[in-house]
């Protein structure tokens, strides 16, 4: 590390200060306490791997053939038999991109 | 042949090697203790304590670390992380702030029979903990303004102003040793 540059006697008697820490022990008590290394992108790829499960369900398994049309009125009456579909459709999705961003963002 | 900071880590993020990352520990031990023996008010035991669980959170989290600022630095974030969830855990305990009216008396070191008693650890300990982080960091551990930001995750100008008030408090305090020590 490199000390500021300063004439200031304070900063001289603080870096007096600083006196080395011998290690006695420290370092060994350290590495017996070391746990195995979460592996970084051992959680990442569970993530991805969820999503693409979940993809391959919801193209098999939600009603793409059958989802109603949503007209204004439809929409303005929130008519049940309308919506529901879509509120389906559009949460599965939203979960499956969810999912996509924090795995791709995923840090620890 | 010595290796780099640099070297070392790339060896412990291939090969999980234990050697590399003792290496590590050896090099950067005392500067990381010694920090955190100054947050914790010269509490060594609970000092090691918390450098202990700060090169462990590092074996963990080593991946994360990018190389854009020095290895060093980077220990000293989770250093300060590990002193701030401590200190939070130990409200009760004697870790409160100082006060500016304690800071300003004079008296208590009058008890003490001599202002000279006052050293610069006391005086160090006298300060809140942002001033004291700062001051040791940049005055004592030699980094830079904005390396210290980093650390302490805030602006560089906080930590000038920090630094600059927690200087100012010394000298006040440290007052007749340190015109001795100006003459000396």
């Amino acid at each position: 590390m490199n000390p500021p540059e300063t004439n200031d006697p304070l900063d001289a008697w603080l870096r007096e200060q600083d006196k080395y820490i011998e290690d006695n022990g420290f370092t060994a008590r350290v590495v017996a306490a070391l746990p195995r290394r979460r592996r970084a992108w051992l959680r990442p790829v569970l993530l991805l791997s969820a999503v693409a499960i979940g993809s391959v369900l919801a193209v098999l398994w939600l009603p793409w053939g059958n989802l109603p049309v949503p007209d204004s009125s439809a929409l303005l009456s929130l008519d049940s038999q309308v919506l529901m579909p879509w509120v389906l459709v559009l949460s599965v999705m939203a979960a499956l991109v969810w999912g996509t961003i924090s795995a791709l963002e995923w840090e620890d | 042949m010595s290796f780099t900071d640099a070297d070392l880590i790339a060896r412990v993020l291939s090969h999980e090697d234990q050697n590399a990352f003792s290496e590590l520990v050896r090099r950067h031990q005392s500067p990381v203790r010694a920090f955190l023996a100054r947050m914790t008010r010269g509490d060594a035991h609970l000092a090691d304590d918390l450098a202990q669980e700060t090169f462990l959170k590092a074996w963990q989290k080593l991946y994360t670390y990018r190389g854009g600022a020095r290895f060093s630095t980077w220990l000293f974030g989770i250093a300060y992380n590990e002193f701030r969830m401590a200190s939070r855990r130990r409200k009760e305990l004697a870790w409160g702030e100082v006060d500016e009216a304690m800071m300003a008396s004079e008296k208590p070191a009058a008890a003490r029979d001599s202002h000279l008693r006052l050293d610069l650890t006391e005086a160090l300990n006298l300060l809140n903990s942002n001033e004291r982080a700062a001051v040791v960091l940049c005055c004592q551990n030699g980094l830079s303004h904005k390396e210290a930001a980093q650390v302490l995750d805030c602006p560089p100008g906080t930590i000038k102003t920090n630094i600059l008030r927690g200087k100012e408090k010394l000298r006040r305090r440290l007052s007749l040793a340190y015109k001795n020590y100006e003459s000396a």
